[in-house]
Parts: structure tokens; C-alpha cells; sequence
């Protein structure tokens, strides 16, 4: 018998009562009068992130410039970004030196300043070994909690389709593994910018 | 005081510096727990929840593993399944080789350390290196970890800098690096310093590695969707560089779907390390363009503790840390006072599963104040199944054989109510010894204070005269 056949069968001869899942309706989860504005004070305190928003006719490529004007390397493959590299066709090691990457988020989450970011570059490093990274999102596609995300998430069809990959993402890198010190840029983004779009 | 762990705790006693210390920082975990489930009004709800959700899926696990191994094969991804920690590390050690892998990076996995997999590895000349900052400082230190989540917290920052300017070589040319970022080092052991030095290591270990191993905070059945939290991003670094990925999971690890992954993600580090989130959250799916993915499901003794009536719900466990956080025992002895390599509440009935004989020293590491079951995520009784390890001992071959003689005294006593009355009449007399005899080292309850004074009337004399 294989392990796989003898691991099934010892679970199934050791399972005695069973139990039901509970009813999720029951959960009533945590909701805000103005989830943008909660999402917004999370990311720029507990996340410790940098918060821009863009108003209608702002340029994308300029608000990034403004942010990091000594950027050398910028890698992203959203258009109108100016990027010396995009990921959809640039190695690891290039993408392990870049300075700013610019990337989408799909949804936003108002209790923890998480933001789904699906993969949508064929070399997703860029997402976490770039030194900086621009999160752009939509201001409409925040939610309370992260079971509104997961709904959206499963509901929709859109991901995991050409990348098996997605991620949520609450600010910079951190660590407190030296005598509970917080630091940020443990091992991936020293620093994040989530940029607020209207659309 | 005869178990290995109450001897070790006696010895951590002897720097009480160093006590307070780790006993200010796990409290100090446990309090921003606290903070975390007084601002959700859902709290003891999630909590309910994510009990329930766990016993559903340990209870028809068999099912949901075959649900996930088809969703894993369906996204491309390769299922091996392992009854013990030896076919696990022969699993792992054979994709290596068959990819002619001489470097591994690694995130934090508490499955690889009970399978003895890095060692195993390194035996056979695989080299391992941990990405977690914590478990890499000790890696470096050659020290097991002390915490399942926080591993190095007990190591002082004084020796990391030296550990780091022994062992990292190019360590000046980094330090270069750090003022370019605008950073200046006026402490040679400071930690956001140290911390830049580990990130510029590390990052030449991931370019350098042929494979990236994870562990698993969750497997999702319905989607086969590996999902691992970290702070640092490390698991993510260790996955988007080098092109093969192996998963460890035990299978215990499997929840249903998205639905209830909402329920854990929200608990998780809430009630860990006190944070809303980890600041990654990852869903694995499959392996990236022309790469590989592997998981490995281990059992190595999970099956056998499903169908074990007291114990079974330690199954549910999630690994977030927060009963050894919230254990004045844990928070007092640290974790090297334990024999098993899971410390606090959770380890102690973890060691006692995997064999009781070998582990039985920590039970006695709990003074069943119960805490640890009142913060637990998925409500395992933690403390009533310590209790009830204890009433085994004895059938063990493990009692400690003064509490016997003991246990026997009381027992003649309380069986002859004639000896039990003039017993209690006579104890006052024991106020008048002198006090070198009752506060010697023989009388154990003398340890740590002095001997108590015998109440000139006892309870039931009071009660008699109506005095209560």
C-alpha cells in the first residue's frame, strides 16, 4: 500500500464523531461608516506605508517621479509608466537591483490595510525585490474586511487564470526579530507608496 | 523539583535579569493580543468559528486531502505524500538532487524541525539556509529555536553583531551600503543596522539558491492554494527567485475554502503577535512560468492523534505562539527548559503525543491557571489535557515518587476520619519548631518563601462554630 493509501485509510479509520461547519452567517464581521478613510489612517499608521491620491488628469509617471526623484531604475509593465524594466520580460537578477516597482492592486481592505495583489508580470520579484514599491489602487475597490476580499476573490474568475499567484500586501517589509526592534526592509520592499486612483 | 524541565527552569533562574527580560517581552506579545481582540467585536465569535471549522476538517480530512491533492495535480503542481519524518526527508532530499540543487533557501517551517530535515540535508551536502531573520541569527549561532514564532527573541542583540561579524564576510563592504541609504552606524549592534546587514546577506543567498522550500500556514481544499504568512516577505523572496518550490505541510494544515480562510487570516496575527495582519499574506496556486512546484503532505503521527479521544483537538492548532506567550511558566523558564522542540502549552501535549515517555518531563511545566486555553484561537483545552497527561504518569513509570508517598499518606488519612481530626488538631504544633528545620531545603513547601504558619483552628472547626 503506498503511504498516500495508508495515510487516507489511518484518517478515516481514526475519524469518530464528525462535526459541521459552522454557520458563517452568525460571524457578523466588523464594518466602517467610510471604509476608504479607515483604509487610508491603516496605511499610514499601522501598515507604514505612504498614502498619494490621485485626482483626475494627474499622471501616473509623474506622481512616481515626484515620490522617488533619485530612483535609477524604475521596473513596471503598467502603461503609462516610463520603466527602464518590465517584468513580463526582464530576469530576477535584473529585477533584484531595481529601485522602484510599480505595480496594480485589485482590492483593498479597510481593517488591516492589506491589498490583493493578483500576478499579473511574468516574474513576480518585482513585487517584493524591488527596494520601493507603488501600489496603485482604486478607491472604489476597497472593502471592510477580509471576508468581503476572499467573496470577491472567489467569486471572481479573473485570477490565478495566467499566473498561480497572488498576494495580499500591508505595507513595507518588517521585522522585530532582534530584541522585538520594528525595522522595515526585513528582506523584501524597504518601503511602500500606495497610490489612490479615482478610476 | 525532579523533572529535566522544572531543574533547566530552576537554572534560567540564577539571571533574573534575564528572566525579567523574556517575561516583559512575551507579555508584552500577549498584551497587544489583547489589544487586537478588544477592537473587534467579533472576537469570541471568530474564535468559535475557527474552532468549529477545524474540527470539521480534522474529522473529514481524508476527504478534503484528496479534494486538494486534485486541485493541486489540476494546477500543475506535484503531490508527494510522507507517513514519517525519514519518507519525508528522502521526498525532499530526492527532488533536490534530481535537480542537481547544491543551495536551498528556506522560510520558517516548524514541520522541518521535527523532521530533522535540515541536518538530514546538510548530511547529505545540501546547503540550507534559513531566510527568516530570526532563524537564520540562529542558524548562524548554531542554537534550536526558542519560540515557534518568534524564535530569537531571547538572543541579545550584542551577540548577533558579533555573530555577524564573524560569519558574514563582507560585512564593512555592507555597512558602506547602509549609509548610502541615508543610515549611520553610531552602534555597531544596533537593530536596525543589523538588520540591514542580514538583508544583504540574505539577498545574495536567494540569487545564489537552486530551489526555495516553504512551509504552510494553511492549505485550502477547494482551490489547492498553498497560503503562507510572513512579516518579511522571505517566503516570497525564497519563491520568486529560484524556480523550484517545495512545500512542507502537515495535514492537519488543511482548512476548506476561501470563506474560512477569512476566518483564520483575521486571527492569525491578531492573536500571535498582536498585529491586524502579517504584511504578507500568500497564495500560492501553482508554479510560476517554467518553474516547478512541489508539496509534500507529512502525516509523521497526525492520523494516530485523530483517533485519540483526549488529545485529538491539538489537531486543530495553528501555530500563532499566544499560549506560550500568555504562560507564566514559559514566559519565567524560556523555551530551552522544555525537552521538546515546541515549548509552552501547545508543546508540552505535542511532545507527550509524539511519546510520552520521552517527553513526560514538561508536563510538569504548568500551574493550570488555564490562561493559555482562554487565548487560544481555535479553543484547544490546552490546560485540561496537561492536566490529564498528568493523571497518567504514573502508569508511565513517570510519577515523581515523593508526590506517591504522598498521595498514599493522604489517601490513609483521608480514609480515617479518627487520624484525619487529630492530625489537624495536633498541626499547630509544627508553628512552634524552629524555623532552620521547617525553612530547610528538605521541606519543599519552604521553596521560595518561608514555611507557612497552621491556622490555630482549622476550616472545619469554623464551620462547626458557625464562624464562616
Amino acid at each position: 500500500m503506498s503511504s498516500r493509501e495508508e495515510i487516507l485509510q489511518h484518517l478515516r479509520q481514526n475519524t469518530r464523531e464528525t462535526y459541521d461547519q459552522p454557520d458563517f452567517c452568525q460571524l457578523k464581521p466588523i464594518t466602517f461608516d467610510d471604509p476608504v478613510a479607515e483604509f487610508k489612517q491603516r496605511t499610514t499608521t499601522t501598515a507604514g506605508a505612504k498614502l498619494l491620491e490621485m485626482k483626475e488628469g494627474d499622471d501616473l509617471n509623474i506622481v512616481v517621479r515626484q515620490a522617488y526623484p533619485d530612483a535609477k531604475i524604475i521596473a513596471s509593465n503598467l502603461s503609462g509608466v516610463e520603466a527602464q524594466l518590465n517584468p513580463d520580460s526582464a530576469t530576477v537578477e535584473e529585477l533584484e537591483r531595481v529601485d522602484v516597482g510599480v505595480i496594480r492592486g485589485e482590492i483593498g481592505v479597510a481593517e488591516n490595510a492589506c491589498i490583493w495583489v493578483p500576478q499579473t508580470m511574468k516574474e513576480r520579484a518585482v513585487c517584493f525585490a524591488s527596494q520601493q514599491l507603488v501600489i496603485v489602487l482604486r478607491a472604489d475597490s476597497i472593502v471592510n474586511n477580509m471576508h468581503e476580499a476572499y467573496d470577491r476573490i472567489a467569486a471572481s474568475g479573473e485570477y490565478f487564470q495566467q499566473y498561480k499567484f497572488g498576494t495580499f500586501i500591508s505595507g513595507p517589509s518588517k521585522t522585530a526579530d532582534i530584541e522585538s526592534a520594528l525595522v522595515y526592509g526585513a528582506q523584501a520592499a524597504r518601503g511602500v507608496t500606495v497610490v489612490l486612483t479615482a478610476q | 523539583m525532579s523533572t529535566q524541565h522544572s531543574k533547566a527552569a530552576k537554572a534560567y533562574q540564577q539571571k533574573p535579569e534575564v528572566v525579567e527580560r523574556h517575561d516583559r517581552t512575551f507579555f508584552g506579545v500577549r498584551q497587544k493580543r489583547d489589544n487586537m481582540a478588544r477592537a473587534l467585536p467579533e472576537w469570541e465569535n471568530l474564535r468559535a468559528m475557527a474552532s468549529q471549522i477545524k474540527k470539521h476538517t480534522v474529522t473529514h480530512l481524508a476527504d478534503y486531502l484528496e479534494q486538494f491533492e486534485q486541485q493541486a495535480l489540476k494546477n500543475g503542481v506535484q503531490v508527494h505524500w510522507a507517513k514519517d519524518a525519514e519518507e519525508y526527508n528522502t521526498i525532499v532530499y530526492d527532488i533536490l538532487s534530481s535537480h542537481n540543487v547544491r543551495k536551498v533557501v528556506k522560510s520558517k517551517s516548524m514541520l522541518t524541525e521535527e523532521c530533522h530535515l535540515n541536518e538530514n540535508l546538510e548530511q547529505r551536502g545540501i546547503e540550507v539556509i534559513e531566510t527568516d531573520l530570526g532563524e537564520r541569527i540562529l542558524q548562524m549561532m548554531k542554537l534550536a529555536p526558542s519560540h515557534i514564532v518568534m524564535p530569537a527573541l531571547h538572543v541579545h542583540r550584542e551577540d548577533i553583531g558579533n555573530t555577524f561579524r564573524q560569519l558574514i564576510p563582507d560585512l564593512d563592504e555592507i555597512a558602506k551600503g547602509y549609509s548610502a541609504i541615508g543610515g549611520s552606524v553610531t552602534d555597531p549592534n544596533d537593530p536596525t543596522f543589523l538588520t540591514f546587514v542580514a538583508r544583504m546577506h540574505l539577498r545574495r543567498q536567494f540569487m545564489e539558491a537552486d530551489a526555495g522550500m516553504t512551509g504552510a500556514n494553511f492549505g485550502i481544499a477547494a482551490t489547492g492554494d498553498v497560503v503562507v504568512c510572513t512579516n518579511e516577505g522571505n517566503a516570497d523572496m525564497s519563491t520568486s527567485i529560484p524556480k523550484l518550490h517545495i512545500v512542507s505541510m502537515g495535514i492537519e494544515k488543511l482548512i476548506p475554502d476561501y470563506r474560512a480562510m477569512g476566518v483564520f487570516q483575521r486571527l492569525l496575527a491578531r492573536n500571535g503577535t498582536g498585529q491586524e495582519t502579517t504584511v504578507y499574506t500568500s497564495h500560492f496556486r501553482g508554479p510560476r512560468p517554467g518553474g516547478e512546484m512541489h508539496i509534500v503532505l507529512v502525516d509523521n503521527g497526525r492520523s494516530s492523534i485523530l483517533g485519540n479521544s483526549e488529545h485529538w483537538q491539538t489537531l486543530k492548532c495553528m501555530r500563532c505562539g499566544a499560549c506560550m506567550n500568555t504562560c507564566p511558566v514559559y514566559r519565567r523558564s524560556a523555551g530551552y527548559s522544555y525537552t521538546y522542540f515546541i515549548p509552552g502549552p501547545i508543546g508540552i501535549n505535542l511532545g507527550m503525543l509524539r511519546n510520552p515517555k520521552e517527553y513526560s518531563d514538561n508536563v510538569s511545566a504548568c500551574s493550570l491557571c488555564c490562561s493559555c486555553d482562554n487565548v487560544c484561537p481555535v479553543q484547544v483545552d490546552l490546560s485540561s489535557q496537561v492536566y490529564r497527561w498528568r493523571q497518567q504518569l504514573d502508569s508511565l513509570g513517570k510519577a515523581d515518587p515523593m508526590k506517591k508517598m504522598m498521595s498514599r499518606g493522604m489517601s490513609f488519612l483521608f480514609d480515617r476520619p479518627a487520624v484525619y481530626n487529630a492530625a489537624l488538631w495536633m498541626s499547630p504544633a509544627v508553628n512552634w519548631l524552629p524555623g532552620f528545620l521547617m525553612n530547610s531545603s528538605l521541606n519543599p513547601w519552604a521553596y521560595g518563601h518561608k514555611m507557612m504558619k497552621f491556622p490555630k483552628k482549622s476550616f472545619h472547626q469554623l464551620w462547626k462554630e458557625e464562624k464562616l
